[in-house]
Order: C-alpha cells, then structure tokens, then sequence
C-alpha cells in the first residue's frame, strides 16, 4: 500500500511536470494578453501529428520527430495568435476566446480530414531499460519527462528573469499600460510570447505522445483540459502555481487511476478542480497573487 | 518643438478638450493648469496615444505623432509618468529602468541582441538614472516595496530611460507635501537641464509658479490663457474659472 502510493507519486510527478508546462503555456499567454486561448490544445496537437507524420513516412528518429513537433505548435500557435488574437484587439477578451474555441475545431477537423485512422503511432523512449531503485520502479520515458521539464523550466525561468524579452513580457502582465508608454511593443511582444508557449506547449506534447506511443487528435482537447485544472488549481497568472498545480494534478491522477481506476481518476480529477475553486480561489500559489488574479479575472 | 495643432477629443457629447493649439518650446519648462476635469490629463493621453484625437494632431519636431503607434512614440523622444504612480511591481528597480530603455538607439539593436541579451540592468546609462535619482543603494530592491517617494522618483527616472526629448508629467507633486515639492522642483529642474523639454500638468501652484517658464490655462476643454506665470496669475478668466467670478479681485495664490 505505501509502497504503491510511492510508487504513483512518482509516477505523478513526472507526468505533473508535463502537466504544469501545459498550465505554464497557458498562463504565459493569459498574462501577456488577459485572454484565454482555448486553441493552446489543438495547437499542440497540429504538432505532435506533424512529428508522427514525419515518423512514419521517414521513420525518422526521435530528434526529428522533436523538432517536427515543435515546429509544427509553433506554427499553428502563430496562425491562432494572428487569427484570434492580434486581429481582434482592445477589451475583446471573449470574443478571442470564442474565437480561439472556433480555430480549435477548425485545427482539429483539418487535422481529422488528413489522418483519418481512430489513432496512430508515435516513437517512444521505451528501449532504454526499465530502473529500478529499491523496490520502486522508475520508467525511463517519466526520467526524461521530468528531466526536459526541469531543464525547460530552469531555461524559462532565465528568460523571464533575465533577458530583456523577459522583463518586457512581465511588465506587460505587470501594468500594460506603463509597458506600453515606456515603449514596449505591445503586439510583437504578445507574438513572441505566443510562440515561446508554443515550444513549451510542444515540448509537453512531446513528451506526452512519447510515453503513450500513440496519439488520437483528442489529444488537443485533453491538453487543453489538463493544462487549464493545473491552471486553475495552481492559482490563474502565476506561473510558480501553473507548475504547482500541475505537479498536484498529476499524483492526484495517479493514486486516483491506481486505486479507482480510470473513470474514478476523472471524477476525483474534476472535484480536485472543484475543491480548488471554492476552497482556494487564488489558487495554491496563495494569497500573494490573489491582487493580480482579481485583476485579471475583472479582465477576462 | 511639440505643438499641439486645434486638437480636440470628444467623448459623446463631452468636449473634453476642444479645439487646444499650443506649442512648447525646446528646453521649456511648461505648465499645463486648470480646474479638475478641464482636460488636461486627457491632453497627456493624447500626446501619448492612449487615445485618438476627434479633431487635430500633435506633432513633435515635425513628426506626426497622431500616426504612430504608442511605443514608437515613446522611441521618436515622448516620455510620461502617471498620477497614480504605475511602476513594475515585479521588477527590481534597475530592471525597471532598463526594460524601459526603448529610445531610438535601443530599437535599432539586432533582433537578438536586443531580447536575449541579458543583465543590461548593469547598463553605464542604467546606473546613471540611479544615482541622478538617488536610488542607486535600492537597485536590486523590488519596485513594490519602494517607499512613495522613491516610487516617484523611480517612475521620473524610467521615464528618462527612453532618453526623452520632452517628458510629460501628471501631477507629480500629488500627495507630497510642501518640503517635498521644493525638492521635486529642483529635480525637474535638473531634468530640464539634461536637456530634456518638460510639460507639467500640477494642482500645487507653488511649483507650476514658481518653476515653470509659461504656463497654459485650461478650462472646459478650452485654452483660456497663456503666458508667463505672472501674466496668468493676473488674468481675470483664470481667477473666475479657479475662484468662481465673484472672486475676481482675490490673487490666485500667495507668492
């Protein structure tokens, strides 16, 4: 039994860390623009096709398949950005959901009409060994899956600390309007930062699609879902409780799937999403960010 | 050098300001007046490009600032600070000032160079704004837990780090006391001395008299008078839109 629940958590961990780059992608973006982008999802989706396609026309190996992935994010996430958000501007922030919600199906339904089988096959990392610390198990694909989000963490967290681009995309979830009067560009900046949640997205997608080994285009809607609970959980605009939050969603998962099963993993999952929003609105990034969080609810 | 061409901004049926020529000259300090609600702010947020004018334009040195975007605005030498002080929390206070560097030079850096480079905090011009603001021994203190006046002087030198041509300042005496506004004269005074042109919009007269080279009047949207503070301080329109007109006879204020 202890050793079961060690086990999960484990286990949890390394998917959470998948889970808590979906709900940093989100997050990025809600903070630079105030607005939802549904589309984050499918987006992902377009590019972990994009890398499966690759796989099996060239039976290309996992770099490639990699990089396809990324590209492929990467570029649906920028149609989303001109499509749904930069061309509708100002206090619109539902429209652009709305609107990202219609790209969605669009990108879902293009993606459908070209490959569509129920699934398909995607690489995995399954030929490394299987490591054993004592009486744990530890499966390579969740050691690399908990590693890459680590590294990309740590590679975001300079970024946005540390470079100019950085700074700039903080000051515009800071104040836009002091961003935008000390010179800030507000629209190539919002661009980049689309596309920066893209590769995190897509490194997620990655990671995810190599440790399922096959992908269904419902994976778009199953990102989006998981990357907003974490999201949601983890206080909304807070980066540091986007990947809380999907750390928690994902060993909350695991015990739930191991000791109920699948069905009973959704319905803990969803009222794990409803305890968070009634017992700890700001989320459990806590009461600093409570502020900002008022004030970007009041802009969505 | 910045003029203001029959600029007029209604909002509905209000005439926020209405049909105002003006023009401030290179090196001027220039003071902007005028009951609450006369315009003035609205002014500011026209020069800057918080919103579009109904009628006229703003030019500096010849350029069209009404066609520009607000960040190239801020890149062609406009600079503001805000009444209710608007910092980035969140950011040390030399972050503050370096993310704020996007004058002319800063916009032609390579792209690369200009949003991976790190540490430009440390920047010559960077610790120059800290000690003409006398915030070098909090640079690496995060701007929210400044106190109010170091907020002040920090959202003053961010303003600076464009390296603007004419700075805007709302009301920066705003909550400060008497002593403090001597201060904030001297300071806007080294300002203007750095050769920078200022337009201060200022409720405390004792400032907007006693540093400024030509003041505006507004009232209703309307410019109505113009000159050098002694002339504005004996014209009989000012004193009735401050005073109400059965006032006429008291002085503005005493200087």
């Amino acid at each position: 039994m202890l050793l079961d629940i060690v086990q999960n958590t484990l286990d949890g961990l390394a998917i959470g860390s998948a889970y808590g780059l979906l709900a940093i992608g989100f997050t990025l973006i809600f903070g630079v623009m105030r607005r939802l982008n549904i589309a984050f999802g499918p987006s992902i989706m377009v590019g972990i096709f994009a890398g499966a396609w690759l796989h099996s026309q060239w039976s290309a190996g996992m770099i490639p398949v990699f990089l396809a992935t990324l590209a492929g994010a990467v570029l649906a996430s920028a149609y989303v950005e001109r499509i749904s958000f930069a061309a509708i501007r100002g206090d619109a922030a539902l429209a652009s959901m709305a609107s990202s919600f219609a790209i969605w199906m669009q990108l879902e339904e293009a993606v459908v009409h070209v490959f569509p089988g129920r699934t398909y096959a995607f690489p995995t990392l399954q030929t490394i060994p299987m490591l054993e610390i004592g009486p744990v198990f530890l499966r390579p694909e969740y050691l690399a899956m908990f590693l890459t989000a680590a590294a990309l963490i740590l590679l975001l967290q300079w970024i946005l600390t540390r470079t100019r681009f950085g700074l700039e995309v903080r000051t515009l979830a800071d104040n836009p309007e002091a961003a935008r009067v000390s010179g800030v560009n507000v629209a190539q900046v919002a661009f980049l930062t689309f596309l920066l949640a893209a590769v995190i997205g897509g490194v997620a997608g990655f990671l995810i699609a190599a440790t399922d080994g096959q992908i269904t285009p419902k994976i778009g809607l199953w990102a989006t879902m998981k990357g907003l609970i974490a999201m949601v959980i983890g206080g909304l605009g807070s980066l540091r409780g986007a990947l809380i939050g999907g750390l928690v969603l994902g060993v909350v998962e695991a015990q739930a799937q191991w000791f109920l099963g699948a069905a009973g993993r959704e319905i803990v999952t969803y009222t794990l999403l409803f305890l968070a929003l009634v017992m700890l609105p700001s989320g459990l990034a806590g009461r600093a960010d409570a502020g900002a969080r008022t004030e970007a609810l009041r802009r969505l | 050098m910045l003029t203001l061409e029959n600029l007029s901004k209604h909002f509905g049926g209000v005439r926020a300001v209405d049909d105002v020529s003006l023009t401030i000259s290179e090196g001027e300090i220039f003071g902007l007046i005028g009951p609450n609600g006369s315009g003035k702010s609205t002014i500011i947020n026209l020069i800057t490009g918080l919103y579009v004018p109904t009628a006229g334009k703003v030019t500096l040195d010849g350029w069209d600032l009404t066609a520009m975007a607000q960040h190239e605005r801020t890149s062609v030498g406009v600079a503001r600070t805000f009444q209710n002080i608007r910092l980035f929390g969140n950011l040390s206070v030399a972050q503050n000032l370096w993310v704020a560097q996007n004058g002319h030079e800063q916009r032609r850096a390579h792209f690369l160079s200009r949003w991976f480079k790190a540490g430009g905090e440390h920047a010559p011009d960077v610790e120059e704004l800290l000690r003409f603001s006398q915030l070098h021994s909090k640079r690496d203190v995060q701007a929210s837990a400044l106190s109010f006046g170091e907020m002040r002087r920090l959202e003053m030198a961010r303003a600076l780090a464009s390296n603007p041509r004419v700075l805007l300042l709302d009301e920066p005496a705003a909550g400060a006391s008497l002593e403090d506004g001597q201060l904030l004269a001297e300071r806007i005074r080294a300002v203007r001395d750095r050769g920078v042109t200022v337009l201060l919009i200022e409720h405390m007269m004792e400032l907007v008299m006693g540093i400024t080279d030509r003041i505006a009047v507004l009232n209703f949207g309307r410019k109505i008078a113009e000159g050098s503070p002694t002339e504005v301080q004996a014209n009989e329109d000012v004193r009735a839109a401050y005073l109400g007109s059965s006032h006429k006879k008291e002085k503005l204020i005493h200087a």
